[in-house]
């Protein structure tokens, strides 16, 4: 007994200790961050910026995706939606961009809800081509309706002038919102990754009939997660409008989002926090650094890299050291043969 | 104690296709009692318990828990109403320690806690109890079959049961391993619980049952006493044919 009280205290020490680490690290890197802002020209700005939109844009698959094992291949629909709802209340109805924004997320979590009574109920591949299916018909539907959306010749918000509620805000301004954006997202995370919610989630993932048996309301909790990620990809996607100004249908639903969102997240590590961060970092600065000194075999070399890697550690960075670390085996052979034989 | 049973059947049935998996069975537990189910194999036990915990709908009849009318309900409702099980087929949460898949359970019971660090900490009394002390850092699939029917047990307890619903917890144990599954049942007995043990190891059945139903093609055969039922002709027919049965009265 005495024993097994050390060891919970240690538990706690430890745990309270991880958090005070924790919270010291996340203001270093916003200190640097906001450091980095005024040394950097605004193309370095403008790079760094995406580099945040996609660790919000991973992190919110990542909910859906990572915790709860549905993969949604149609995760744009949000980003898409959440940017259109932007363009239009603010051009037509003249709102401001701050009561847009978080409009946008309520307007994508709501459509995910809506879709994930139906949609949530398949499993695997029928799930990730339903919701692809919903986000390449969604594209189809804002092309047809020009009236409301501009249709194929896209949509302009109003940046500056007299129809302009909020100015625009420049490199260093959307650095800082896609700061945020960031910020909130790997917190929303973190959150998930830590309580109730998230481990019923995680219970889901594993198995959805163990989970039920244990007083889990399944079908709710994955709606939930479904509208979560919705909201947090339809912020991002209404920011994302913002700064671009004049968008279209094609590059607002454009699956290659969806796919960069996976990709980070499978690469850096489904299901934990950190994975897709390093996820979403990692992939951009590769993808850039390649973009800039291989100019004309980028992207064959880039996915080459994430051949490589899903061969390699298909079970992601992150949860490839944690293992390494518990069985103190590196072996990416071992490693291979565990995952894929 | 209340008079009303806390789990009643009337004439449950479930059709699949043109298979009566389980029909017409109608019985009742009271609360603390320990009731076994045996039956041979496709006799309907694990579709029977599919049925009371929501897994499953039924096609006909009635589950009554607490006299409350639940048939058709989600699973998690009937988890909550304080009805636990297991799984024949182990499942286990394979993504989390042994410690964190125990955890689940207690945040999600209805007056348990919602804190994380709380629920681990009251995780470890309950894999104490089930013998998997020490084990709570281990991932499910480092376990040993035995470990991992332990954690299947630990599972269901974790959500304080009222009720629960064993479907083979023993199966394909050692002797030596069953023995402290059967004082964990009479202990939970002891506590109040009410327990149903599905199960084909004969000798559990008779060293902890109350009272014994017996399955055989979806309907219920018989039920009374351990010793009573398994001298019965019919349930020696159906578990080794007539022709073993007849021999057996000829030599009594």
């Amino acid at each position: 007994m005495t024993t097994m009280n050390k060891g919970i205290q240690g538990l706690k020490g430890k745990g309270s200790q991880r958090t005070m680490l924790e919270g010291a690290l996340v203001l270093i890197v916003i200190a640097l961050a906001l450091v980095i802002r005024t040394k950097l020209p605004g193309g370095e700005l403008r790079a760094v910026s995406t580099i945040f939109m996609f660790i919000a844009l991973s992190q919110a698959w990542n909910i859906i995706g990572g915790f709860t094992g549905y993969a949604s291949f149609g995760q744009v629909v949000f980003f898409g939606m959440g940017g259109y709802f932007t363009a239009v209340v603010m051009l037509k109805f003249h709102f401001s961009f701050w009561l847009a924004l978080p409009l946008a997320g309520v307007f994508a979590a709501v459509f995910a809800a809506l879709i994930g009574q139906p949609l949530l109920k398949l499993k695997g591949h029928y799930f990730a081509i339903a919701t692809l299916g919903v986000a390449e018909g969604m594209r189809e539907v804002v092309i047809n309706l020009p009236d409301l959306t501009g249709g194929g010749a896209g949509i302009s918000v109003p940046i500056a002038g007299t129809f302009a509620k909020t100015q625009y805000l420049g490199d260093a301004g959307f650095y800082l919102l896609f700061l945020g954006l960031a910020l909130f997202a790997v917190g929303i995370g973190t959150l998930v990754s830590r309580n109730k919610f998230g481990y019923g989630l995680r219970a889901i993932h594993q198995n959805e009939d163990a989970a039920a048996a244990v007083g889990i309301n399944t079908v709710r909790s994955k709606v939930m997660a479904y509208s979560l990620s919705a909201f947090i990809t339809g912020v991002v996607g209404a920011s994302y409008v913002f700064q671009q100004v004049t968008i279209f249908p094609e590059r607002l639903f454009d699956v290659e989002i969806t796919v960069l969102m996976i990709m980070m997240v499978v690469i850096g590590g489904s299901g934990t926090v950190v994975g897709p961060l390093l996820g979403a970092i990692g992939l951009q600065f590769i993808s850039e650094y390649l973009r800039e000194h291989f100019t004309n075999v980028h992207t064959f070399i880039l996915s080459a890299i994430i051949i490589l890697a899903v061969i390699l550690i298909p079970q992601g960075a992150v949860n490839y050291f944690r293992e390494g670390r518990r069985t103190k085996d590196y072996s990416l052979l071992a490693n291979i043969r565990r995952y894929r034989l | 104690m209340s008079t009303v049973p806390i789990l009643e059947t009337r004439g449950l049935g479930r059709r699949f296709g043109a298979l009566d998996a389980v029909s017409d069975v109608s019985f009742s537990v009271n609360q603390g009692e320990i009731l076994g189910v045996i039956g041979p194999n496709g006799a309907g036990k694990s579709t029977f318990i599919n049925l009371v915990t929501g897994h499953i709908k039924p096609t006909s009849g009635q589950v009554l828990i607490d006299g409350k009318d639940m048939t058709g309900q989600a699973p998690w409702d009937i988890a909550r109403a304080g009805v636990a099980r297991t799984f024949q087929i182990v499942k286990p949460f394979n993504g989390m320690t042994v410690r964190q898949n125990i955890a689940v359970g207690i945040m999600y019971e209805s007056h348990g806690t919602n804190r994380l660090s709380v629920a681990l900490e009251q995780a470890e009394a309950i894999l104490e109890e089930v013998g998997l002390g020490g084990s709570g850092d281990r991932m499910p699939g480092e376990l040993s079959t035995a470990d991992i029917r332990r954690l299947e047990f630990a599972k269901a307890l974790a959500t304080k049961p009222r009720l629960l619903l064993l479907d083979e917890v023993m199966a394909g144990l050692r002797p030596t391993e069953i023995e402290p599954s059967l004082e964990l049942i009479r202990t939970l007995k002891a506590r109040g619980t009410t327990v149903i043990v599905v199960e084909h190891v004969m000798k559990a059945i008779v060293a902890v049952s109350d009272r014994v139903l017996v399955l055989a093609q979806g309907k219920v055969l018989m039920q009374g006493g351990a010793h009573e039922v398994l001298a019965d002709p019919r349930v020696i027919e159906v578990y080794l044919g007539h022709r073993y049965a007849k021999r057996q009265k000829g030599n009594a």
